[in-house]
């Protein structure tokens, strides 16, 4: 892929998207090692991607990832060094040109050791070194307890999200409804869009599902509404999704008020970031 | 009645703190800058996230293991690489990718310097960018535009794009290269 001297710069792009095979991703990343001009472009490409990917549609994250993160960096406290904490704290507890430093500064005295003096160092010097041996056998311990709560923590925020979509699919006063485009005597016969929604009003727990569905243009997403009951309400938006090149797609427990009682659900599309009311036409929607 | 000459006070909010200040205090193990550097990069880590993944739930577990990052290890960013907000896209497009592929996450990319005038940390200047970016990606022929997103959001490897479009591999790499070349130049005019 390269030539000796240089990646090619079609390459070089390619090995910023991490889209080249492991191989040339390897031969180029060891060149790039040793080549500064290489880096530079590189450089120059990754602030380009940087460019492009400020195309998206900013979307804020739900509310509680926040509050999840600052959970998580609490439990992984990091143990400092006491030699470094006390160089952080000095300038606050006694600035250098202070008068408190000075008069706390120890008074120099002229050295005295004798035989005695020197075994003191010397037994001085053997306990500082256990003990800097026990500071650091103590803080890989602490940095393995860290690793371990992080570990269990992310498995219990995962198993309880599981639990909670198995009981929005097997609770019994969930409500379960098929969507499918209207049927038309005149359409061939073909895979229609259709979708499968179960929600259950009390949590405002929601999983849908939907097959077959046709491909978007650039710059458009699928919109899922939840149609509450009640003659003035309006469409709550409840998810954007976008189907794979198999056209399937889902919603998981995506973010609604609980309590809110569902007349129908529909789905329309709208263009990318979605919309606070739906646009017409409805793509599909509950019978 | 007032002095002359003496106008009702002025209060100047005070200046954000940069990033280099901020991971500083990470380092020291300050939780509050992590929150900072969180509420002021989480919607742009989140947001290229769920448009590569077009899933929430794991979006945000992308972002979260971003940010553990950098709490974990703060050191592994250095202001050599470039600004923070530009690293930040840039692993989070790849972390993205890596979990849509079911891959282990690869470094190699996020090790190396990266370029951008751009301070992300200023909103005055995301949101320019973003504009610009926008209107600059709109004026690109349809065929590069397409396939400059099947590479950077589907990450989509320029084989699996030949093959899809039916387009030589020869032709969808320039079309990447050409593609970010004129968003390069739409900036520089």
């Amino acid at each position: 892929m390269s030539n000796p001297n240089h990646i090619l710069p079609d390459d070089l792009y390619l090995f910023a998207l991490q889209v080249l095979p492991e191989e040339d991703m390897r031969s180029d990343y060891a060149h790039l090692q040793e080549c500064a001009l290489c880096r530079a472009e590189l450089g120059n490409i990754q602030g380009d991607l940087v460019t492009y990917a400020m195309t998206t549609e900013m979307q804020a994250p739900p509310t509680q990832a926040r509050e999840r993160l600052l959970n998580q960096i609490a439990k992984e406290k990091k143990v400092l060094p006491v030699d470094q904490k006390e160089k952080a704290l000095e300038p606050m507890l006694y600035p250098r040109n202070s008068r408190m430093f000075q008069m706390e500064a120890p008074e120099e005295r002229k050295p005295r050791f004798g035989f005695m003096g020197w075994a003191g160092w010397a037994v001085a010097a053997g306990v500082a070194a256990f003990g800097f041996l026990q500071f650091q056998h103590g803080q890989q311990l602490q940095q393995q307890l860290s690793a371990e709560s992080a570990k269990l923590s992310s498995s219990l925020a995962e198993s309880a999200k599981a639990e909670q979509v198995m009981q929005a699919l097997t609770d019994q006063g969930a409500m379960q409804v098929s969507m499918h485009i209207p049927v038309d005597p005149k359409t061939p016969p073909k895979l229609d869009p259709e979708a499968h929604a179960v929600y259950v009003p009390g949590k405002g727990s929601l999983v849908f599902v939907a097959n077959h569905l046709d491909p978007l243009q650039p710059y458009k997403t699928y919109e899922l509404w939840l149609i509450p009951t009640g003659k003035d309400a309006k469409p709550i938006p409840a998810g954007l999704f976008k189907p794979d090149q198999f056209g399937n797609a889902t919603v998981v427990l995506p973010e609604l008020p609980k309590g809110v009682a569902a007349a129908n659900f529909g789905v329309t599309i709208e263009d990318d970031g979605g919309s606070q009311k739906p646009s017409l036409p409805i793509i599909l929607m509950g019978m | 009645m007032s002095r002359v000459g003496e106008g009702p006070a002025i209060v100047t909010p005070p200046a954000p703190e940069k990033d280099a200040e901020l991971l500083a205090r990470v380092q020291r193990g300050d939780e509050r800058a992590m929150a900072v550097l969180f509420d002021r990069y989480s919607k742009i880590v989140y947001s290229i996230s769920l448009r590569v993944l077009r899933d929430t739930a794991a979006a945000e577990d992308v972002m979260q293991e971003i940010f553990m990052q950098i709490w974990r290890k703060p050191e592994s960013f250095v202001s050599a690489k470039g600004s923070l907000g530009g690293w930040l896209t840039v692993v989070a497009r790849n972390r993205s990718i890596d979990t849509l592929r079911r891959k282990r996450p690869s470094d190699q990319v996020e090790e190396l310097n990266l370029a951008s005038a751009f301070d992300l940390a200023e909103d005055s200047e995301r949101n320019l960018l973003m504009e610009r970016a926008r209107a600059g990606v709109v004026k690109l022929p349809p065929e590069q535009r397409k396939t400059l997103e099947m590479a950077f959001f589907d990450g989509l490897t320029h084989a699996e794009i030949a093959e899809m479009t039916g387009d030589p591999l020869g032709t969808v790499k320039t079309r990447i290269r050409s593609a970010l070349l004129t968003l390069r130049k739409g900036f520089q005019a």
